[in-house]
Order: structure tokens, then C-alpha cells, then sequence
């Protein structure tokens, strides 16, 4: 899902990091000295568990999370989403310099659409959940393929709506059980 | 988690390397928008140059050829991956046939291919020849904002602790359930999952008042000695106008 330079259309591009670090002022601005450090741990956790590699049909996919960031982080999830980028562009080369506000609003919207699922609170909580997972993976999937479109790539890009669909599926699962573990657990961290 | 291979060479001595942090930022991001606004048909030419330009900076660096392909290896796959597909997307139903010339087409993949690796290899230059922290602090002097700088320098710090916290709940998940999970795979992975969440939250609390009580207030202080030189400028400017040169003269 992080897409590298010169994929796609560098005015697009260069449109979406201004947009990026206008969001991440908004979204930033007011966070308290108390909320840094959590911003970190989270962006941190969140990076490190997208590591871990879910068995399916004889191979593997990694998760994306950006549901539960979105669940956990709320407003704060773009600022988190963005730096987590800038640090993974930088340190492992997922994801571009020029692609880092492509990257930043893919994932972040993800994030809050999850986000705006979970504060409908007549839903019961257990599908908010699933639906946070779900929208936390189609979302961005959506958001890619308008812009590889954008950028000339044919119809037929839209087929990777078809495979984020599977990673869609399971991350509902994942996002499931994780909140219902939360709210077992420590749950202030669902509600805070 | 073994972690030393990042800026494992930023402490070499090259032309390169002793550019202000803030000029190799903005150089970077130039010749990658430079490089990146090439057409896909037709310029071929125009990238071999590129190519040419940011090979010769990349021997200058004096970093070891095997490090720096073993880190274009890793993201390659995604490259060749656009790069063969924006041909076939584009190519209309009607002309797969033997008679059609695919010339074109396989230009397009090239250019896209080099288009995005050459932009790549900028990238790994940027972050082999200069310290994390560094880059950061250049960013912030560019006026990035302070929340985004400071949650990066975070993760930097604390990422490979919780990586090897990763490594534990994954070995703890084996050994409670050991073999191919046929049923409840998602539970078990989800718990996981919240697991790390949870560490990582407590674990925050625990970091912010250790570091509330070094006086932290939002920001980490800039300790960093950085001197805009103008032979910095001069050289950057040089590499710019270069590659500009070929963009609109050739």
C-alpha cells in the first residue's frame, strides 16, 4: 500500500503534501506534552504489529491496522499516520519522499473513516468494529486506485479493490477481537 | 531485532556527506520532482542522463555498491510490479494481437521503471549518508511541524524495543498454539495484536513522565550544529541546474 516515487502523477503528489501538512497542523496543533508520547507509542505499535503476517490460503498477507488507529487514536491519527510514513520512507524506503502526502492521506482517511464509524454509537460495539477494520483497508485501497487512475494506469488497476477486499475481510476479523480484548482488558484505551 | 544497519555509513567521509542536512533534503526532493515529471514516452534519453548523473553522486558517496543494492532489492519488487502493469493497463483490448508494434509499450514500462528507481536510489542516498536525528532536525529547521519531527524521533527510539516485544507475543502465540491453526485464527491474532497496543500504551506512560521530568514540553531541544555554507548551495545549485539542463534542452 505505500506507494514509491515515480509511480504516480508528481503534481498529484506535490498537491497532497501540501494538503498532508496542512491536515497534520490542524489535527496536531492543540495535542498536549501528555499526548506526544502516546502518539509515538501508538505510532510505534502500530508499525510493529503491521509486521505480523496473517496465515491465509498457503501464503500470508501483512495487516494495515489503520482501523484500530483510527479507534484508538481518533483526531490524532493523521499526525501519527503522517510521521509514521515520513519514518518508514526514510528508514526502510516503504513509501517515497515526494508519495509521503499520497501515503499520509491514503492511510490516514482510513483512519478516520474508521474513526467516524466507531462514534456512531448506536451500532452495537462489536460491528463498529468490524466496520472500523473494513473501511480502515478499503478506504485507502479506494483513494490508490483513483490515483493510479489519475495518473493514466487503465481500468484494470481496479482489480486491486478485488485483493484488498481479502485483507479487508480479515482485518474486520482482527479488529474484532483486538477491541473486544481492550475492553476486556484496559478499556480506557478504547475510550479515551 | 538487529537494527545496525540503520545509517550504518552515515558516519563516512565524502563530499556528500558533509552537505548541511537541509540542502540535501531540498536537493533531493528537487531531482526527484525533476526526474519524476518526465513523460512516460518518448524521453528515454533524458533518463539515461539522469541515470548517468545519479550514478556518478552515488560513487561519490563511497558507500559499498552491495549495501545499496540490497536496499533498492527490498522495494524493487513493487517497482517492476507498476512498471509492467501501466503498460498492459494501458494497452487497449483490440491490439493484443502479433501485427501491433509494442515498441511503445515497453518503453512506457522502462520509463516508469527508471523514473521510480532512480527517484528510489535518491531516497537511500538521502538516508545512508546522514544521521536520522540529523535529517529530523533539518526537517524541523524547514519548517516541518514540531509534532511530526517528534513522534518520528519517538519511533526511532522505541521501535526495535517494541519490535522484540512483537518477537515475544509471537513466540508466546506459538508455543499457546502450536501447529496450523484451523479454528479461531482471527482471535488469536487479534489478541496479539491488542497486546502490543497495550504494552505500547502502558509503556507510554511510563516514558512521558521520565521525560517530563527532563523538562520536555512538547518538543525535543534542537542540539544539532548545522552551517548553511555556500559552497553547499553552490554544489546543490550545480546538480539542479544540471539535470534542469537535460530536462529542457534535450
Amino acid at each position: 500500500m505505500h506507494i514509491s516515487d515515480g509511480i504516480i502523477n508528481t503534481p498529484v503528489c506535490i498537491a497532497a503534501n501540501v494538503a498532508a501538512l496542512g491536515l497534520v497542523y490542524l489535527t496536531g496543533r492543540k495535542a498536549t506534552a501528555e499526548e506526544i508520547p502516546q502518539m509515538g507509542m501508538t505510532g510505534a505499535a502500530l508499525f510493529v504489529a503491521s509486521l505480523i503476517h496473517f496465515p491465509v490460503a498457503g501464503t500470508s498477507i501483512h495487516l494495515g491496522l489503520f482501523g484500530i488507529a483510527g479507534i484508538i487514536l481518533g483526531k490524532r491519527s493523521f499526525p501519527v499516520v503522517f510521521a509514521a510514513l515520513l519514518f518508514q520512507s526514510l528508514i526502510f524506503q516503504h513509501g517515497g519522499l515526494l508519495t509521503l502526502g499520497v501515503n499520509a492521506i491514503n492511510m490516514g482517511a482510513g483512519a478516520y473513516a474508521a474513526w467516524m464509524i466507531w462514534r456512531i454509537a448506536v451500532i452495537p460495539e462489536s460491528i463498529r468494529s468490524i466496520m472500523a477494520g473494513l473501511t480502515g483497508i478499503l478506504v485507502p485501497a479506494l483513494l490508490m486506485v483513483i490515483e493510479f487512475r489519475i495518473t493514466g494506469y487503465g481500468t484494470a488497476i481496479a482489480l486491486l479493490l478485488l485483493v484488498y477486499l481479502l485483507a479487508a475481510l480479515i482485518e474486520g476479523g482482527i479488529t474484532l477481537s483486538a477491541v473486544l480484548f481492550l475492553r476486556k482488558v484496559k478499556p480506557e484505551i478504547l475510550d479515551g | 531485532m538487529r537494527h545496525a544497519f540503520i545509517d550504518k555509513y552515515s558516519h563516512l567521509d565524502s563530499p556528500v556527506h558533509r552537505l548541511d542536512p537541509r540542502v540535501k533534503i531540498i536537493t533531493s526532493l528537487a531531482a526527484i520532482i525533476i526526474i519524476t515529471t518526465e513523460p512516460v514516452s518518448g524521453r528515454l534519453l533524458n533518463l539515461y542522463l539522469y541515470s548517468a548523473i545519479t550514478l556518478a553522486i552515488t560513487g561519490l558517496c563511497r558507500i559499498p555498491a552491495r549495501y545499496l543494492l540490497k536496499r533498492m532489492l527490498i522495494v524493487s519488487p513493487f517497482i517492476l510490479m507498476a512498471a509492467l502493469f501501466y503498460p498492459i493497463s494501458v494497452m487497449p483490448a483490440h491490439e493484443v494481437s502479433f501485427i501491433s508494434d509494442r515498441r511503445p509499450l515497453a518503453e512506457a514500462g522502462l520509463s516508469v521503471f527508471l523514473k521510480a528507481s532512480l527517484a528510489l536510489l535518491i531516497l537511500i542516498l538521502l538516508s545512508a549518508t546522514e544521521r536520522f536525528h540529523r535529517l529530523l532536525m533539518a526537517l524541523r529547521r524547514l519548517k516541518v511541524p514540531a509534532i511530526v519531527t517528534t513522534i518520528s524521533a519517538l519511533l526511532y527510539r522505541y521501535i526495535f524495543l517494541l519490535a522484540d516485544e512483537m518477537i515475544r507475543t509471537a513466540r508466546a502465540r506459538e508455543s499457546r498454539t502450536p501447529g496450523v491453526l484451523r479454528r479461531g485464527r482471527l482471535k488469536v491474532y487479534g489478541n496479539q495484536v491488542a497486546v502490543i497496543f497495550l504494552r505500547s500504551w502502558e509503556r507510554s506512560q511510563v516514558i512521558y513522565k521520565s521525560m517530563l521530568s527532563r523538562g520536555f514540553a512538547g518538543e525535543f531541544p534542537d542540539m544539532q550544529e548545522m552551517r548553511l555554507r555556500s559552497s553547499d548551495i553552490l554544489l546543490s545549485l550545480l546538480f539542479v541546474a544540471l539535470l534542469l539542463l537535460i530536462k529542457f534542452l534535450i
